[in-house]
């Protein structure tokens, strides 16, 4: 029976890795296979290529450059062994309804009906989890290749990983299948994380307390009169003698044994720490295979949601497995009218409740009551600069990062473009109407970081001659007009990737992963940003120009204004030929043929 | 009514649909008939306006489809055999939407006994995810039928109902084609053309094999058998395969 469970799993696996090269033939796939490969060779085979040529003279625990004077490998193994410790908490104290072994909707079709036993699909789950183990043990090498501080070659630390990442496996497997019987035999969620937590929390009050005393800020030998803060070295040196003494010393060490191997310097440390790890991972196989615990209900549902998860993901729809509510109107939205505002409407009911006029309103009293308080006070002059840079860096990231979040566009609405299509809207209409949610969000946003920059900026703040009232009013209300034009164009270019090329942002949009798609979202990025350099291009240099040509003979403020209106001109320009343009893309537009593989 | 002519729909090399022609009349029920692959969906999503024809004519209540695509869109509803529906919209915003995007004015007097028709009535404020298959196949009429269309695509309208759903749509059906509406509706489903239909139209390999009133079809493949059934009918004028 196993074996026709292996043969599932491995000819599942051979068919998929023969279908991702038979995609190479389309060019889409090709060229971001290509651009994905020398990605991975730029960034980390190349490196990892010289890390094999170097001779690796090591002493154990390689030091790193900031820190010459400190082994920092157990530091690493207590940090990973916390960090291990962390994920199997978690696993114990979050579930709150029966949890199952995840099989996908196919698995619990052929499989439970079979007749297999629990304890073989047991196998079958922990066999296949290695197919992902071992590939993902290869990538952490590779990314692992870098850390200067690690001893070993890559066949120590791919073992190394494996052993992590099926201890991890492991632990998670037995814990969901111990939660499950717990559950089953009637302990509440509210008591086993009580006990759970408890455990956990006194181990750390004990640590705490006990180390307080007996674990001494410095280690003999070093300079006295230097607190463990004084620096990162006496920091770090510290919290691992912390870390490593009491109960928390108990605690850790499971984890410890499972990092080790993957710490080990040489062949002869990892043979030495081996032993203790492979204990652990045969305690845990024991563990896990030995547990008789009906599973599948708890399964079948899990796979349901998975399966439904995924189905939204495909549809355009959000990555979150949130359950939509039902939400009040943002505002009222009467029969007659134009239509775009029926698309701003049900995107908002989108969106999260917190994107609301109130919300901005509320937000935009407290910058104006609280920014000028703050300018007025002397000694707070360091806050008002800081607010300026705060502002600044808010307001780049959300005009340059915010049209990739903010998606309550077409993105998210091309799932249901067949019936979209049937309306009696042209598809320009349809366009801007989609646009209209992420626009008035990130304007929103935008215009918030203006209103408290502009606030803060008082002329007195900053010490620069032309910078007059004048020119803080109209620079202000200036970019406050341009603000709405230039969200509206960024959000075009990726809503124009998703029209011109939807099997390519289909693509983008799946879990599922491989090379060539990596490659694929890389060159997403890279031309959603050229085309957005380009495109606002004519309008900085056109505004740059008539500010420079007209300051001298009309004053800086009003070539402020006269910058302003032709950045508007050019940016509306530029709008109503990619609304123009897209639509007629819309309208031709047939998804089920483009996804057609 | 409902007016194609030469109509021939290609992806590449590939026609899916190669110049039918027909015409449906205010009050007559058109089936689509034809094996998988016959180019059933590719001419109502044509007809609809969802993909564009690469050739011929198609005329909704009187506007051409490919000049005025607007105009002809306000007098059409399709109904997918998927119902599509927005996660984030309840019932009743659903029609809310769609009446703006319409323009009806005083839509409720309208959608509330729709929405009681339907049964749905109790269900206005939920969203989708907490609606079953059948209401969401409901909310999904109710959307398509708040603008009275005059003209009305249905594409496997049955798939995913139970026995009372499946009467109620087919009432339904009926009903609107009484009150005037060209029905065109494709589906596997040959009792139901059989009970619904006025007209069939069996295609395959995206031509047109017959068409007329169910009466003249079955005679046109009954070679002169008595009580011969539509899936008979069916079989005989396909060749019993897809190719």
């Amino acid at each position: 029976m196993l074996g026709a469970l292996l043969y599932l799993r491995l000819t599942s696996l051979k068919n998929l890795l023969l279908s991702r090269l038979r995609r190479l033939k389309q060019p889409k796939y090709l060229v971001g296979a290509i651009v994905g490969a020398a990605y991975f060779y730029f960034v980390f085979f190349r490196r990892f290529g010289r890390a094999l040529a170097r001779p690796h003279p090591m002493p154990r625990g390689l030091a790193l450059p900031a820190l010459p004077s400190f082994d920092v490998l157990p530091l690493i193994a207590t940090g990973g062994a916390l960090l291990l410790l962390i994920i199997a908490t978690f696993t114990w104290a979050l579930p709150t309804a029966r949890p199952g072994l995840a099989f996908t909707e196919a698995e619990v079709a052929f499989l439970f009906p079979a007749p297999i036993s629990r304890r073989r699909l047991i196998h079958f789950k922990l066999l296949g989890a290695q197919v992902s183990i071992l590939i993902s043990a290869l990538f952490f090498t590779l990314v692992s290749s870098g850390w200067s501080f690690l001893g070993g070659g890559a066949l120590i630390h791919t073992l190394g990983w494996w052993i992590i990442l099926t201890a991890v496996n492991l632990h998670l497997t037995g814990a969901t299948l111990t939660v499950t019987r717990l559950i089953d035999g009637g302990v509440s969620t509210a008591r086993r994380r009580t006990v759970v937590l408890g455990i956990i929390g006194l181990a750390s009050a004990a640590t705490v307390f006990s180390s307080w005393s007996n674990t001494p800020f410095f280690v003999p030998g070093e300079p006295e009169g230097r607190g463990p803060f004084a620096g990162l070295t006496d920091l770090c040196g510290y919290l691992a003698r912390l870390l490593d003494a009491g109960l928390f010393h108990w605690l850790l060490l499971p984890g410890k044994w499972v990092m080790a191997p993957f710490l080990s310097v040489n062949g002869t440390a990892f043979l030495h720490a081996l032993w203790p790890a492979a204990l652990i991972l045969v305690a845990h196989y024991f563990w896990v295979s030995r547990m008789e615990v009906s599973f599948e209900e708890a399964s079948v549902a899990t796979s349901e949601k998975r399966a439904a998860r995924i189905a939204r993901i495909r549809g355009g729809g959000a990555f979150s497995a949130a359950k939509p509510k039902a939400r009040r109107e943002p505002f009222r939205l009467p029969a007659l009218g134009r239509p775009e505002l029926a698309f701003l409407w049900k995107n908002l009911l989108s969106t999260y409740p917190l994107f609301h006029w109130r919300t901005w309103l509320v937000c935009a009293a407290i910058i104006l009551v609280g920014v000028p308080w703050i300018v007025r006070h002397e000694e707070l002059k360091g806050v008002a600069i800081g607010i300026c840079i705060i502002s600044a860096v808010v307001a780049a990231y959300t005009l340059l990062l915010g049209p990739q979040f903010s998606r309550q566009d077409l993105r998210s609405d091309l799932g249901n473009s067949d019936i979209i299509k049937t309306y009696p809207l042209a598809g320009w209409q349809v366009v801007l109407g989609e646009l209209l949610t992420p626009t008035a969000i990130l304007a929103g946003m935008l215009w918030l970081t203006l209103l408290a920059a502009g606030c803060a900026l008082e002329p007195g703040v900053v010490q620069l001659s032309w910078f007059t009232q004048g020119v803080r009013v109209f620079a202000g209300l200036g970019l406050a007009l341009v603000i709405p034009p230039l969200c509206l164009l960024q959000l075009l270019v990726p809503n124009a990737a998703a029209l011109v090329f939807p099997a390519w942002f289909h693509a983008t949009r799946q879990r599922t992963g491989g090379i060539d798609v990596m490659g694929q979202r890389i060159i997403f990025v890279f031309g959603q940003f050229l085309v957005i350099v380009l495109a606002l291009a004519p309008a900085v240099v056109g505004a740059g120009l008539i500010i420079f040509a007209t300051q001298w003979l009309v004053g800086l403020s009003a070539a402020v204004v006269f910058a302003t209106l032709l950045a508007l001109a050019v940016l509306i320009g530029e709008i109503w030929c990619g609304l123009w343009w897209l639509g007629g893309r819309f309208e031709k537009l047939d998804l089920a043929t483009e996804l057609r593989p | 009514m409902i007016e194609v002519s030469a109509l021939t729909k290609r992806y590449g090399d590939f026609t899916a649909v190669r110049d039918l022609s027909f015409t449906v009349q205010p009050g007559e029920v058109l089936g689509l008939v034809g094996p998988n692959g016959a180019g059933k969906t590719s001419t109502l999503r044509s007809l609809a306006g969802i993909i564009p024809a690469s050739s011929g004519l198609v005329r909704l209540a009187g506007h051409d489809l490919a000049t005025d695509p607007v105009g002809a869109k306000r007098h059409l509803a399709f109904f997918p055999d998927e119902p599509r529906l927005f996660d984030y919209l309840t019932v009743r915003q659903h029609l809310a939407f769609v009446a703006r995007i319409y323009g009806v004015a005083q839509h409720e007097t309208i959608s509330e006994p729709l929405l009681v028709e339907l049964e749905i009535a109790d269900k206005a404020d939920q969203l989708p995810g907490e609606l079953s298959r059948g209401m969401k196949q409901k909310l999904a009429i109710a959307c398509g039928l708040l603008h009275g269309p005059k003209v009305m695509f249905f594409d496997e309208p049955l798939t995913g109902l139970d026995p009372l759903g499946i009467r109620r749509m087919k009432d339904s059906i009926l009903r609107r084609a009484r009150e005037g509406a060209a029905i065109v509706l494709s589906s596997h489903l040959l009792h139901l053309l059989q009970e619904v239909c006025s007209h069939v139209l069996i295609l395959k390999k995206g031509e047109k094999i017959a068409h007329g009133t169910l009466t003249d079809v079955s005679a046109q493949f009954s070679n002169g058998e008595a009580n011969v059934s539509l899936e008979e009918v069916f079989i005989r004028a396909t060749g019993g395969s897809e190719n």
